[in-house]
């Protein structure tokens, strides 16, 4: 692909914002910067810049407290990637981290048992947690999916990426409904 | 003791605790990936400013962003003003949201419905 080509696809896909690397604190603080300005210039609604915003927040933090390195051991590998992009119907929050295959089915279980309530349950769910979880180091993390369930108004798709005998590529994809018009009855 | 006071950041709320009037503000956004570090000190001028015994005070939470682990030190100082009201203080809190923003205004009748403590839910609108 030569480089005009690759400018077309991110054009195309409508890509606002694509990053690989470290998730440091600096970074988190540029991305958001840079995407309440972009935000704003789309012109969306507060509502739906919120929902963006909020999903954006807790998925970084995320990817903040627990991707994993690529190397083991070594912390300055602890690549990972998030692209926000929108089609005609949707904003779409992408995330990839590496983790551990040993934590894959507490993680996938928690995410299956998000998407399987309602909007009712999915809030007296996140009461229940909390009210119940004791604060860990990495603050509220079970709090993380159920909250990005309930501000995006979406199912959570995730897949797991096969990497090596004790790693997997996790990607998490978060989307959130543009505004329609109203249309007159 | 001393009015706690901190600035507010891109990242972090805006604090202003007032011991003489009782009114303990919290505005603007909490974002931040270390919540222990901004929060501890917070909470522990709370458990100092039980012991005063203020007859009243209204706690006036003004949130535009707050991440879930921000959350759940959210609900803490909730559960530290229910300390004052068990010691015999008046308690209020005043939850302001975005007129459009639906969820802020839910996620303050859950801590409404968690906390147990009488929640004024304020809408106003968007500048």
């Amino acid at each position: 692909m030569n480089t005009y080509e690759k400018f077309r696809k991110l054009m195309d896909n409508h890509i606002m914002l694509s990053f690989k690397g470290e998730i440091t604190s600096d970074i988190i603080t540029m991305v958001l910067q840079i995407m309440e300005t972009r935000l704003d210039s789309v012109s969306e609604k507060g509502n739906v810049k919120k929902k963006i915003f909020n999903v954006l927040v807790e998925c970084m933090q995320n990817l903040y407290h627990h991707s994993e390195a690529e190397e083991p051991g070594n912390i300055d590998t602890r690549r990972a990637m998030l692209e926000l992009f929108y089609d005609n119907d949707f904003y779409y929050i992408l995330t990839g981290n590496y983790i551990k295959n040993d934590a894959i089915a507490a993680l996938r279980d928690r995410i299956d048992r998000v998407n399987s309530l309602s909007k009712e349950d999915l809030r007296r769910y996140y009461r229940e947690i909390l009210d119940n979880n004791i604060i860990s180091d990495k603050g509220g993390a079970d709090l993380g999916m159920i909250d990005m369930a309930r501000k995006s108004g979406q199912k959570l798709f995730y897949q797991f990426h096969d990497v090596n005998d004790s790693l997997s590529f996790f990607e998490l994809r978060v989307k959130v409904a543009k505004n329609k018009p109203k249309l007159d009855k | 003791m001393d009015n706690l006071i901190i600035e507010g950041t891109r990242q972090t709320p805006e604090i202003n605790f007032d011991v003489e009037s009782g009114i303990l503000k919290l505005e603007g956004r909490s974002i931040p990936e270390n919540t222990f570090e901004f929060f501890t000190p917070v909470l522990n001028w709370l458990d100092a400013y039980v012991n005063s015994s203020p007859d009243k005070i209204v706690a006036k939470i003004n949130l535009e962003y707050f991440n879930t682990s921000s959350s759940k030190y959210i609900l803490e100082i909730l559960k530290k003003l229910k300390v004052f009201k068990v010691e015999g203080t008046e308690v209020l809190v005043e939850w302001y949201y975005e007129e459009d923003d639906e969820e802020m205004m839910e996620t303050g009748e859950d801590y409404e419905d968690v906390s147990g403590l009488p929640f004024e839910i304020i809408s106003f609108e968007e500048e």
